[in-house]
């Protein structure tokens, strides 16, 4: 089905090839991975399957011959090879070119000048069990990561391709999400699709692969059948810088109380006033006397109409991490941008016990966001560490905190030109320098490998040193077991929960006793 | 499931109505066609149920009305003329964006590219345009990251914006590019190997099909064109 032969490419102006010599053989319904640490080629070979290596990045140099159901990639067009070949790219949400489920189901079938009959019943067919779940006027962009996932490969089958093409499915979901994402690569399985996954995390499927393929520098390294692939351990996939099994984890809840708060993870019955668990204090790992916890008090916000986040109460503890956990609109983002000052709202946010303005949290406050070239704005490394540092206290030095982060040797370089794990290092350093102390990281491990993730760990652990308070907003568990010391699991605001603002409260009146 | 409704007007009498407002408000002789195409635009924004927009397009047009007659009436100076005049030139703008905010929120990307085939506009321009209506999203949130970015990096501001207008423009616009770039590549990759801008005749899932609520409409705008050039409201 596909056949890959001595197979190279280099992009333009880079000096070192992305993928040496492959050669692969994928036959008919066979479901492959390919996996490797980040860089290694796994995208690349993929855009080379699916012909956007060489019609879309068309600057570099193709060598080797690729051929899928029995189209040469190189000759054909890309819409003959869309025919055949369905793609799912790594962020769902940017791939959508429409709002509704229907609509984005249908675009292929539109393009590819499918009878409107027949679009309506492939439409009606795949998107009723979507319609069940999401409701049949959902907006794409309002659903969770899960969801979005399920569409983008409902969307890319809906024309009944032979072969799809998956970049790192399971980055961005959480546990249950990589459970039901087996099930739906299991289904496409049964019905013969073949099927080829880049991949960090592999253990989800373990009954689902025929063959794992790793990369390394662009070439094979090592290749495993399906059984050879289920006995091999997590320590051997540890030592080839790959991701093993994906277990839950539960870390020990922050106090909390409020609507949002999910009620099976971390909720707690409500403090009365004068509590000892929400009275103020200093940070419990800091030790910090003068009190540096972070609290919210009453915070209810609105979007749209819509009640999207109602805490009562939650105190995040100095010198901790704290992953901000629940599934995409359970409030988890309008929170962040609540704690950093940026999003208007009901209530109090305290530090040390001290009401703090919107403005004075935007001067406490440092994101680093999920596109950190956002928050890129100097022409040097070295310049935007000055920008920082012009804006915070007296004394920070700059070179020694790029050196500190191995940053050192690129302080000349533009910040555009650096790769995106060192961007993220350079926002970090920035926010040090600028003395922020409340920092949030907004899921800084989409799509990263085993190495890489325990730097971005040590990252975040880095930042909490000092007595500040760090929110780390994820789904990726592995990185929350590195990196966090306890959890706020949030969910979509519960009818009559604790603390709901028309002041109905739970029949018992614990809502009503609260506020 | 069924496609979700997005306004009752076939997509190609919408974009008809956005022409027809737009040439008619920015003609020579148009301002007298501007109350009623502000009161369009607001009556098209009730029907969608945009309360916001309804508001935010009767409050500027209110507030450029006030600004470009009201004003100079009550303290004649130069100032006040020269507030006048740009309240003046800027109300066709308000009248015109508001009844394309119309097209916009009601039309989808497909839709659009759909009608405008339906009305046989060359299928270049018919892609072009239906990019540009997926792309305005994804560059109005890059925009509001970087400005959202820039205000914790204390950045933002009127201070800084007046003291050195260059470089606070630079600041704000090379990652808002970056990011806008790395963005729209990810969506045309996906768009383009489904099939868009294909060599094959794209067909639609609900083709667009005029309804009574079309020649309602093109009688009520040519009432309210007549009733405009009858009255020489603001002329």
């Amino acid at each position: 089905m596909i056949r890959l032969k001595g197979v190279s490419w280099t992009y333009a102006h880079a000096s070192q090839p992305s993928l040496r010599g492959v050669d692969l053989h994928i036959r008919p319904g066979e479901v492959v991975a390919l996996c490797g640490a980040s860089g290694c080629g796994k995208s690349t070979l993929l855009r080379v399957m699916n012909g956007l290596i060489p019609h879309f990045h068309i600057d570099g140099a193709l060598t080797g011959t690729v051929e899928v159901d029995g189209l040469d990639t190189t000759r054909a067009e890309l819409d003959e090879l869309g025919l055949v070949i369905g793609a799912v790219l790594q962020h769902p949400r940017r791939q959508f070119f429409t709002d509704s489920v229907p609509e984005e189901l249908a675009f292929a079938m539109e393009n590819f000048g499918f009878p409107p009959a027949e679009i309506r019943a492939r439409v009606a067919d795949l998107g009723g069990p979507l319609a069940a779940v999401v409701g049949p006027r959902a907006r794409l962009r309002q659903l969770s990561g899960g969801l979005q996932q399920q569409v983008a490969i409902a969307a890319a089958t809906a024309h009944r391709p032979r072969v799809l093409l998956l970049d790192e499915p399971s980055s961005n979901l959480s546990a249950d999400a990589v459970r039901r994402l087996a099930g739906t690569v299991a289904s496409l399985r049964e019905a013969g699709l073949t099927m080829v996954l880049a991949e960090h995390r592999l253990r989800y499927l373990r009954d689902l692969v025929d063959r794992v393929v790793v990369l390394r520098d662009g070439a094979i390294d090592v290749e495993w059948s399906g059984a050879q692939f289920r006995a091999v351990s997590d320590a051997a996939l540890e030592r080839l810088g790959l991701r093993g099994e994906v277990r839950p984890v539960a870390l020990a809840p922050i106090t909390a109380v409020g609507a949002s708060v999910d009620a099976g993870a971390d909720a707690r019955e409500p403090a009365p006033a004068g509590d000892a668990a929400f009275a103020v204090t200093g940070g419990a790992a800091s030790g910090d006397a003068g009190g540096a916890d972070l609290e919210l008090v009453g915070v209810r916000c609105r979007l749209g109409g819509r009640l999207v986040l109602d805490v009562e109460r939650a105190r995040f503890e100095a010198g901790r991490v704290t992953a901000v956990r629940g599934p995409n609109g359970a409030g988890k983002t309008t929170l962040a941008r609540i704690v950093a000052g940026l999003q208007r709202c009901a209530g109090q946010v305290r530090r040390g016990g001290r009401v703090l303005g919107r403005r004075q949290r935007q001067r406490l406050t440092a994101v680093v966001m999920q596109d950190v070239q956002r928050q890129l704005f100097a022409d040097t490394v070295e310049g935007e560490i000055e920008l920082a540092g012009a804006r915070g206290p007296a004394g920070s030095d700059a070179r020694s905190v790029l050196a500190a982060l191995d940053l050192l040797d690129l302080a000349e370089r533009h910040p555009l030109s650096l790769s995106g794990g060192q961007q993220q290092r350079l926002v970090v350093a920035a926010a040090r320098v600028a003395g922020r102390r409340i920092v949030i990281f907004d899921e800084p491990s989409s799509g990263v490998d085993r190495r890489h993730l325990r730097s971005i760990a040590d990252q975040i652990r880095q930042a909490a040193a000092p007595a500040n308070t760090v929110l780390l907003i994820s789904h990726d568990d592995d990185l929350i077991a590195l990196a966090a010391d306890r959890q706020l699991t949030l969910g979509p605001p519960r009818p009559g929960g604790i603390g709901r603002p028309d002041g109905i409260g739970r029949p018992d009146g614990i809502g009503r006793q609260n506020r | 499931m069924a496609a979700p409704a997005r306004g009752r007007l076939d997509p190609r009498s919408r974009i008809l109505l956005v022409v027809i407002v737009s040439l008619a408000v920015m003609s020579p002789d148009g301002l007298r066609f501007v109350p009623a195409a502000l009161a369009l635009g607001t009556a098209l924004a009730l029907t969608d149920r945009a309360w916001r927009r309804a508001g935010a397009l009767a409050a500027a047009g209110a507030a450029m009305f006030a600004g470009g007659w009201l004003t100079p009436l009550w303290w004649p100076h130069p100032i006040t003329a020269v507030i006048a005049l740009a309240c003046q030139f800027t109300i066709r703008f308000v009248a015109t964006v508001g009844v394309a905010a119309h097209l916009i929120a009601t039309t989808s990307p497909t839709a659009l590219s759909a009608g405008l085939r339906a009305a046989h506009a060359p299928r270049p321009i018919a892609v072009t345009l239906a990019v540009m209506l997926r792309f305005f999203p994804v560059v109005a949130g890059e925009a509001a990251a970087v400005a959202d970015a820039m205000r914790l990096g204390g950045l933002a501001g009127a201070g800084g914006l007046a003291r050195h207008p260059i470089r606070a423009l630079e600041r704000f616009a090379v990652p808002m590019i970056a990011a806008s770039l790395r963005a729209s590549e990810d969506l045309s990759a996906s768009a383009l190997v489904r099939g868009l801008g294909s060599r094959r005749r794209p067909s639609a899932m609900i083709p667009p099909r005029f309804t009574w609520a079309d020649p309602a409409a093109g009688l009520a705008l040519a009432a309210l064109a007549a009733l405009s050039w009858w009255a020489r409201p603001l002329a």
